[in-house]
């Protein structure tokens, strides 16, 4: 995909991303990694189109991420999975086809079963989100980002409310979708799964991009940022 | 007999709750004795149609004002959430003077000030309206609980999807806090059934004031307030259940 942040800052209460700009082509799956705070989250919810930037524009494919058309293209994991609550996993999937991409039921229906059965999850089809494991919810949430055909698909720290065993339940599922010819662009602390899965790796730190390369560079940290991030995480 | 752990559960809870309800009677019994030397319901046969139409009465009344503690409660709900100063500031000067006001007081002003104010006359109307009134602001408090449960990132997903405004009410938003909202507001019901014995004040035929009347004809007082008493919990009490069963069946 080709990525281009021009002087991008945006804020909340205080300014959590300083002008950054930042231009990146042909790269498929680019981990976005950080400590708490460093603005990964933002970032990633920016460039989804999301939230709007204070300041500043992203494109992501020559597509400015803020126009209608782009949202429809783009697929989003939450932290905690974030399925409607009352909806079974099966119906989270089909309501999103049948209401906003024009799906009839059936259609809906078939295509919903084919991402879950994609995420293992067949049996768990009829069962309501509080009724299954966090993993499972998560996966859940993955394939109702994937059912919607997107070319993209973002993950802001999909495992970060799960225990060890469900984060590599969860990562594996991922791992499966490489050669699904999506895109995607994710927020972890799951260093494994950043070299198992990433071509490009870009580390944040106070609202800026610190360091930025092929996933070797986790091996070699340049910054002394990165170095103390990396004796942190591991 | 062999008992696995959640059957000697139930067991357990089932000998419990007998031996609960068991100990209530007793009381009541023991009350009874002690009131009257020959308690007797048969008086009150004859009294029986004036009895369920008080029931009924006591019925329509409580539903007619839940509705209406609902719409009230509902728009009191947008005006505090309103980005107009002055709503939000009424809200919470009518809620504060609600909430320091006895029901009883409040029946009585409306109606016998402040419907007399705009020529009405109807007692029984103005009472009722002052227990919606008096329901608003708890209502208000219910749609405010429900509608904050729904996070803030389900918003956004709602957004990113493309609903539109009305699809997010009708299939996402609204179904939750339906679910919600539902125990609470059976709780709120319940207060409005027994608040609603307070309008015999306004000689409104409902089930308290139709015992009373039946009372002065039978002289049988002690068995007419045993009788209220034991009608309104066929009122509640099921009411109360029903509303636990939601809760357990549709928590989210």
């Amino acid at each position: 995909m080709k990525l281009e942040l021009k002087n991008l800052s945006h804020t909340y209460e205080v300014e959590v991303l300083h002008d950054l700009t930042f231009e990146l082509n042909k790269y498929k799956s680019i981990a976005i990694i950080g400590v708490s705070g460093s603005g990964k989250s933002t970032l990633i919810r920016i460039m989804s189109g999301m939230e709007k930037p204070t300041n500043g524009d992203v494109f992501i494919n020559e597509m400015n991420v803020n126009e209608e058309a782009y949202k429809k293209k783009v697929g989003f994991v939450f932290q905690n999975h974030n399925l409607f609550p009352h909806l079974s996993l099966l119906r989270n999937i089909t309501l999103v086809l049948e209401k906003t991409r024009g799906k009839t039921k059936v259609e809906a229906e078939a295509m919903a079963l084919k991402y879950l059965n994609l995420l293992h999850l067949h049996d768990q089809t009829h069962k309501l989100p509080k009724n299954v494991s966090g993993g499972q919810a998560q996966r859940a949430s993955i394939a109702r980002a994937l059912s919607i055909d997107p070319d993209i698909i973002f993950l802001d720290e999909p495992t970060s409310s799960l225990d060890p065993i469900l984060t590599h339940e969860v990562l594996t599922a991922v791992e499966e979708l490489r050669d699904s010819g999506k895109e995607f662009i994710f927020v972890t602390h799951v260093l494994s799964f950043v070299r198992d899965f990433a071509d490009y790796v870009i580390f944040m730190y106070d609202g800026k991009i610190y360091e930025h390369g092929l996933p070797v560079m986790l091996d070699e940290p340049k910054t002394n940022e990165l170095k103390e991030f990396m004796k942190k995480v591991r | 007999m062999d008992l696995n752990s959640t059957q000697k559960n139930k067991l357990n809870n089932i000998i419990s709750y007998t031996l609960a309800i068991l100990t209530v009677l007793a009381f009541m019994v023991f009350i009874v004795l002690r009131q009257a030397t020959d308690f007797s319901f048969a008086p009150y046969s004859e009294y029986t149609s004036l009895i369920s139409k008080g029931f009924l009465n006591t019925i329509i009344v409580s539903i007619i004002s839940l509705l209406g503690s609902l719409v009230l409660g509902f728009i009191l709900y947008l005006l505090s959430k309103s980005k107009i100063k002055y709503f939000n500031a009424i809200v919470d000067v009518f809620t504060e003077i609600i909430y320091g006001t006895p029901l009883l007081v409040l029946i009585i002003i409306s109606a016998f000030l402040i419907g007399p104010a705009f020529n009405t006359y109807n007692r029984i109307v103005m009472g009722t309206i002052a227990l919606i009134i008096y329901m608003s602001p708890y209502m208000k408090n219910v749609f405010k609980s429900a509608f904050s449960s729904i996070s803030e990132e389900q918003y956004m997903a709602m957004d990113l999807f493309g609903f539109t405004s009305y699809q997010k009410y009708r299939y996402i938003i609204i179904p939750q806090v339906i679910r919600i909202l539902m125990p609470p507001m059976m709780n709120n019901f319940s207060l409005i059934i027994k608040g609603s014995a307070l309008l015999n004040v306004l000689s409104f035929n409902e089930l308290y004031y139709n015992i009373l009347l039946a009372q002065y004809g039978s002289f049988a007082y002690v068995e007419g307030y045993i009788l209220m008493w034991v009608l309104y919990l066929i009122i509640t009490i099921p009411l109360s259940q029903f509303s636990k069963l939601v809760e357990r069946k549709w928590s989210l």
